[in-house]
């Protein structure tokens, strides 16, 4: 299953599966034609989406500026051929000169084929944004790929790995499928380690009424990434904050954002601000989570179905304003390995962390080391979008899409002694990153940037 | 044949070109904004915005940090082709005495239709270089090739005939014949005054006739081809540079200097010292 005219694919939901996002799908024999109709009217309401069809000149900028062609050097993984993809039916069925001219203006007619190569290269696509950072127009390949990928969620073509996460979140409110007593034993568990690690007593409050500040952790942070929680924990306690951690919704991340812009988005944007209201809280902080981060700050006021009476921060934004005041006392010497930073692409291109950040790593270690290009510039892990496919096919292609990012960590001389840390304050980021830096053997180890934070302070 | 060119297709290029563009931009309009997808780092002023789109628009700023040979060759090819458009429109307008207009310079008649004819040649030439290069890049580098469609090719073949024919008419003398600037002129006033003009010598030359012929596909074709993109810059910039503001930081509640006084966190015992 996973290749498809010699195409690489993810592994597909079953049928059971997509039950569980509520999406029943369409006949083959349909789907050409139910296709063509999704994205009638799709076009009709996403204007970014009509300028990606109707603006690019083909002038081949993007080619060398995305790691996935780079990586791969599949002709259709370049952004332009990519998007061309999607823009071959919407000239066919669309426009005057693909009805009238056909192949001239490359115009081609929708078939099951055609929905295979969506599948294929918008499963490749990380959505990291590059292109349009670099593209003379500004054409964004992500508003592409959102609805190809959209279409093909309403037809019931989805990667396994984005519906059961995805129906993770209906069913325990995180993706990781957690359930409250396994939240709350976690937890317990994590502040035992911290003290013994950190030598700090602190608690991780769970659903605490009236409580000020609703922090939202990646669920990831549970199982793989507990030094970004117990940071996280470090960080509120040491400042003393009224905070609390709501067990419905124990995930910054929203697969919605990734593959259903419209009902699963739009569930999980207002199952937040329902523990919200419910939890009477006075401000919402954000966890480390890249896509998640994105969806919270730039899509919940376009997507929550109510005025958003909570301001909404990264925690990063507020670390870096108490370290800006001087607030914190800081030990950058205990974390004292050369360590770099990779910028997650929607961190630097979607939501303008860029400075913070740096404010941040500056203050907390002692052996900075930019890699380059870095900040908006920055070339993205390769996993972006949740493309973290474990089938054996698709996990070689994610070795070639972390290549260029494994050149740029070569090329900061970090891991020369073998205890580097590579700094990648993103759940999606540390996941792609956690088995690459091991194929490309980078000599270093990955980190979130609370997790440093954490280990930084100075309690006494 | 030169009735048809040179007096009844004008008006139906207007017609189609105008109708074109504005079913186009209708196109566009329709769909909203539906998320705020705006590209960081952040532009905090409109003036900040309109600097950044300027810069892309009319500098090729991306080009330019990702790719000098290509801003080169897109920044002269486009920079010519602003100055021979608007060549076309102040010397014929002005018989090439614009730069006589120009106060305080002290520029003669004769001079500035001197300087006129220069530029003309230069810009002519170097339009018509550039597209060559342009081509040519299109042909030979792999990348380019690879992203390449048969329109991609064949608009820089078109306009370099287009061009070519202009050129002609400019350098050598058999194909200037009956051309000047009076001649067009004239010429386009009769057509804007809807006059009949069936004993110009002008339309009896045939590389004057196939340059207008050349321009009136181009417009016709204009609004349902790639090169709308003119306008499509602006538009999808309007969608991807904007002002955007964050909410300020700070938490509620939070003193941390009470908190660290307080000791939260530290044990009553002294385990903190030895912690790392």
């Amino acid at each position: 299953m996973p290749e498809y005219n010699g195409m690489v694919q993810p592994v597909r939901a079953t049928p059971q599966e997509l039950s569980k996002i509520f999406v029943e799908a369409v006949p083959d024999e349909q789907k050409p034609e139910k296709a063509v109709e999704y994205l009638d009217s799709i076009r009709k309401k996403f204007r970014s989406f009509v300028m990606a069809m109707e603006s690019c000149v083909k002038c081949g900028q993007c080619a060398e500026n995305c790691h996935t062609y780079l990586g791969t050097r599949d002709p259709n993984n370049i952004p332009a051929n990519r998007t061309e993809l999607i823009r071959k039916i919407y000239r066919r069925y669309f426009t005057l000169e693909g009805r009238w001219f056909g192949k001239l203006v490359g115009a081609e007619d929708i078939s099951l084929d055609v929905l295979e190569q969506w599948y294929s290269y918008f499963y490749q696509c990380s959505q990291c944004r590059r292109c349009a950072h670099v593209c003379p127009f500004g054409i964004d390949t992500c508003e592409v790929t959102f609805i190809g990928r959209q279409i093909l969620h309403w037809l019931g073509i989805a990667p396994k790995l984005h519906a059961t996460t995805a129906g993770g979140m209906y069913k325990t409110g995180n993706h990781m499928t957690l359930p409250k007593p396994g939240i709350i034993d976690t937890l317990e568990f994590l502040a035992e380690e911290v003290v013994d690690i950190y030598g700090a007593e602190i608690e991780f409050p769970v659903d605490k009424p009236d409580s000020d500040i609703l922090y939202i952790p990646s669920s990831a942070d549970f199982s793989l990434n507990e030094y970004t929680l117990m940071g996280a924990g470090l960080f509120f306690n040491y400042i003393g904050a009224n905070w609390t951690i709501p067990s419905t919704v124990t995930e910054a991340g929203n697969f919605g954002f990734l593959f259903d812009q419209y009902h699963t988005q739009r569930s999980n944007v207002n199952k937040l601000l329902d523990a919200a209201h419910e939890l009477g809280i006075k401000k919402i902080v954000w966890g480390e989570c890249g896509h998640g981060w994105r969806a919270a700050k730039m899509y919940i006021p376009s997507l929550a179905d109510r005025p958003v009476r909570w301001p909404i921060t990264h925690i990063h934004d507020e670390i870096a304003d108490l370290i800006r005041k001087g607030e914190l006392k800081i030990d950058p010497a205990k974390n004292y390995q050369p360590v770099t930073l990779h910028d997650p692409c929607n961190y630097v291109r979607a939501c303008g962390l860029n400075d913070n950040m740096r404010t941040i790593i500056n203050a907390v270690t002692s052996d900075f080391r930019e890699m380059t290009p870095n900040g908006a510039d920055n070339f993205c892990c390769g996993g972006g979008s949740g493309i973290l496919f474990d089938d054996p096919e698709m996990y070689q292609r994610r070795i070639q899409l972390s290549q260029k990012k494994a050149d740029q960590v070569r090329a900061t001389g970090i891991g020369k002694d073998g205890n580097g840390i590579l700094c990648a304050p993103c759940s999606i980021c540390k996941a792609q990153l956690y088995p690459m830096v091991e194929e490309h053997e980078l000599g270093v180890e990955v980190k979130g940037l609370v997790d440093l934070v954490g280990k930084a302070l100075v309690w006494k | 044949m030169s009735l048809i060119i040179g007096q009844i297709l004008p008006y139906i290029t207007i017609t189609l070109f105008t109708l074109g563009v504005l079913y186009r931009l209708g196109r566009w309009v329709g769909p909203r904004i539906v998320h705020n997808i705006t590209l960081s780092p952040w532009m905090k002023t409109n003036t900040a915005v309109t600097i950044r789109v300027a810069e892309e628009a009319f500098l090729f700023r991306n080009l330019f940090r990702f790719d000098k040979v290509l801003w080169l060759g897109a920044i002269l090819m486009h920079f010519s082709l602003l100055n021979v458009l608007g060549g076309h429109v102040v010397g014929f307008g002005t018989l090439g005495k614009q730069f006589a207009f120009i106060p305080g310079l002290g520029i003669t008649e004769d001079l500035s239709e001197q300087m006129s004819n220069l530029l003309g040649s230069v810009f002519g030439l170097l339009l018509l270089l550039t597209l060559l290069f342009l081509l040519y890049r299109r042909l030979t580098l792999p990348k380019v090739k690879l992203v390449s469609s048969i329109s991609d090719n064949l608009w820089l073949v078109f306009l370099i005939l287009l061009v070519g024919v202009g050129d002609l008419m400019r350098f050598f003398e058999f194909a200037a014949t009956n051309v000047d600037y009076k001649a067009v002129q004239d010429y386009l006033v009769a057509l804007a005054l809807f006059k009949p003009v069936t004993d110009m010598p002008l339309l009896s030359n045939y590389f004057f006739l196939t340059h207008f012929l050349l321009v009136q596909i181009l417009l016709i074709v204009f609004p349902f081809s790639k090169l709308m993109h003119i306008f499509g810059m602006f538009a999808e910039r309007w969608i991807i540079n904007r002002v955007y503001k964050d909410p300020a930081p700070g938490l509620p509640n939070v003193d941390v200097a009470a908190a660290r006084l307080a000791g939260i966190g530290v044990p009553s015992g002294d385990a903190a010292e030895e912690g790392v």
